[in-house]
């Protein structure tokens, strides 16, 4: 069951710079993912058990402490600028000592789950999944039917196609 | 109430419960052994901790979902020289509702090891061969409907066949898997028959109910016999608690949960295995650009394995993943990786699986947290570089122009003449990342009560009538995807369990059901 949690105060400065610095952006696609993003990974962590929550704060805070750790001075990064905050999670994330890239991993995968299957990004990368979720259901009631049609299933292992659809055409989409 | 399912909003105050057997979880395990247990004529109740979900509420927004249907939201991680992400079901049909759906049989030469090396003659492949039988007929394993492949798994299969390797068509268990590519996240099209369209509908069928969101935390014993559980109802409303009598106890809760449910108990403490032996299947992800369109949005998840280096322990197969977890693939993020995914229609993704040799550890620890560490050897290891280094080559055989490694200090494989620099400077484990979704091992079958948790019935051997019937009662590791292996000896368990409550299984259980309900 998911808690009532929610990022508050500082600590939502820091996730939101966190989250600021790790989003994808294209100039050819108008949207600011931050705000929508931030959710996203609120939401994750709402599901997440206490412990595991409390490392992506251990792992937040350690991000934004982390200018000693690779020779970038002492500010903090939600008081970088986007560019340099994203400069400085890229020398953490390649730093050679295992212990302190992992700081980066959690909150990469949390702001990577929910940057990508974004609907206006997966349209946008040639991923519109939502478009063909909704053809495939179609499709697979056609195949259905067909089913209803014939006596009897072939046995484990075969296919239940015949010959009432065209290999070839099996995935055919047309992007809108 | 729906069909066998009960649901918190469906009862009121406290409950005492009373049947003949009570299994806990409704994945592979679970599910197969309630489902053969009340076709038997046993009055059989399931409970499961997570809720149930249709196909119709599997949607596409992906933090949503994963919310629901993983255990911690997806979140969950062993640790060890390298942190090892993994995946457990948590809902209605366990983690056979979000894994890929690979049907594999054990391989013979793995029970014959298990029946000359650990004298199990039970599970010789003989003698398992009607449970197999049963079991993949229950689910529908199958070959993919010609055509429904995709670029991922066309790329793979002309990368293999350009080198004159060993590939194998899958079975997956489906009915017309139309190539939506969205496994993990719950099946969209209905057409994965995981246990929740399989077994459970047949479970339901012969009487059986089940419980969603509760959380067993006790196993009641009296004089060294399991006679019931007890626990709390997950209820938004408020927690309630339940308490079942039965006369055998089912855990079903998969290789992580049941140790740390014995282990809270303590129960099973003089054999000395609980939660050893954790064997974990670790693997790799790589990624492949091409020239032309891969589209892996389109097909399905994993239609051929190659089996050429087997026999080293290595598995190579293709794995058409959604944009948002092949986006965790990459190492990068930010600008760097959005500029990476441009590429998204043109990159084909794949796995690799390496049979492991280490053993890992599953402890509970005060607060109900658990601690599982399993730290990747040395050796499984340079399988893991042979094994990249393979991969790279076939897919350069297939036509591509960059692979796309797992390893910190060479993420990118610029062409054939590259691949050398992956032996020249090996990664370390410390620099890998890693995945697995197949735990198994952690109260395993023994023929002596000293060799493992339970005895060739899934019996433990401290506490009579309490069983297990999940991927933990593997007695090593198999090499290949589970779910079979864990249907056909939770079916093995599950025939002795109701011979012993003196109960036939009948002999239509063989017979291929619930297809009226695809």
């Amino acid at each position: 069951m998911s808690s009532d949690f929610s990022f508050r105060g500082y600590t939502r400065r820091v996730a939101r710079s966190v989250v600021d610095a790790m989003v994808p952006r294209w100039p050819e696609l108008d949207a600011d993912l931050t705000d929508a993003v931030l959710e996203q990974v609120e939401d994750f962590a709402r599901n997440y058990p206490p412990f595991i929550r409390f490392g992506v704060m251990v792992m937040l805070y350690g991000l934004e402490f982390s200018g000693p750790f690779v020779r970038d001075g002492l500010r903090p990064t939600s008081f970088l600028d986007r560019e340099a905050a994203t400069r400085r999670l890229e020398k953490v994330a390649d730093h050679r000592i295992p212990q302190i890239r992992m700081m980066v991993m959690l909150p990469k995968i949390m702001v990577s789950f929910s940057a990508y299957s974004r609907p206006e990004v997966e349209a946008f990368l040639g991923a519109d999944r939502r478009a063909w979720r909704a053809n495939r259901k179609a499709f697979r009631e056609v195949l259905i039917q067909l089913d209803e049609r014939r006596a009897a299933d072939p046995p484990v292992p075969a296919p239940l196609v015949g010959d009432a659809v065209r290999p070839e055409d099996y995935l055919r989409f047309e992007r809108t | 109430m729906i069909d066998g399912i009960i649901q918190p909003h469906d009862t009121r105050g406290d409950l005492r419960l009373e049947c003949d057997v009570v299994v806990v979880g409704s994945g592979a395990g679970g599910a197969t052994a309630a489902a053969v247990l009340a076709e038997a004529g046993l009055r059989v109740i399931v409970l499961e901790e997570g809720g149930w979900y249709p196909t119709e509420e599997f949607s596409a927004n992906i933090p949503e979902m994963l919310g629901k249907l993983m255990r911690g939201g997806a979140s969950t991680v062993m640790v060890g020289r390298s942190p090892v992400p993994y995946l457990e079901g948590r809902c209605v049909g366990g983690t056979t509702v979000v894994n890929g759906g690979m049907c594999w049989r054990t391989p013979e030469k793995v029970l014959d090891t298990w029946v000359r090396e650990r004298g199990l003659a039970h599970l010789a492949p003989k003698a398992l061969e009607p449970h197999f039988d049963a079991v993949e007929s229950a689910i529908d394993a199958r070959y993919q409907d010609p055509g429904s492949e995709g670029g991922v798994n066309d790329r793979f299969k002309a990368g293999a066949d350009a080198l004159g390797w060993k590939l194998s068509r899958n079975k997956r268990n489906q009915r017309h898997c139309v190539g939506s590519n969205d496994c993990v996240t719950g099946c969209p099209t209905g057409a994965k028959r995981s246990t929740a369209e399989s077994w459970l509908p047949r479970f339901y069928a012969a009487g059986g109910r089940l419980f969603t969101h509760f959380k067993v935390e006790r196993v009641r014993t009296r004089q060294g016999r399991a006679t019931g559980l007890a626990g709390t109802i997950l209820d938004p409303v408020g927690a309630r608690r339940f308490t079942v009598e039965a006369r055998a106890v089912v855990l079903s809760c998969g290789a992580i949960q049941t140790p740390l449910l014995l282990q809270r108990n303590k129960l099973c403490k003089p054999c000395g295995h609980v939660g050893r032996h954790f064997t974990i299947h670790p693997n790799i992800k790589m990624a492949a650009r091409f020239d032309t369109p891969v589209d892996s949005l389109r097909g399905t998840h994993q239609a051929w394995q190659c089996m050429e280096f087997g026999d080293e322990g290595i598995l190579m197969a293709p794995g058409a993943i959604p944009l948002a977890f092949m986006s965790a693939i990459f190492p990068s993020f930010g600008p760097r990786l959005a500029e990476r995914l441009r590429d998204y229609r043109y990159i084909a993704t794949g796995g690799i699986l390496v049979d492991d040799h280490a053993e890992g550890r599953i402890r509970a620890l005060p607060f109900g947290v658990p601690y599982i560490r399993y730290d990747v050897t040395d050796v499984d290891q340079s399988k893991f570089v042979r094994a990249a280094a393979l991969m790279a080559e076939l897919y350069f055989a297939a036509g591509a122009n960059e692979v796309y490694t797992p390893f910190h200090h060479l993420p990118v494989i610029g062409g054939p003449d590259d691949i050398a620099k992956l032996y020249a400077h090996p990664p370390r484990v410390e620099d890998t990342e890693y995945f697995t979704a197949h735990l198994m091992g952690t109260c395993r079958m023994s023929a002596h009560p000293r060799g493992g948790v339970v005895d060739p019935n899934g019996e433990t051997w401290d506490v009579s009538g309490l069983y297990v019937a999940d991927a933990g009662t593997m007695p090593g590791t198999i090499g290949v995807n589970p779910q079979v292996t864990i249907m056909a000896l939770a079916r093995l368990i599950a025939v002795r369990l109701a011979d012993r409550l003196g109960r036939k299984v009948p002999a239509k259980i063989a017979q291929v059901a619930g297809h009226a309900a695809a």
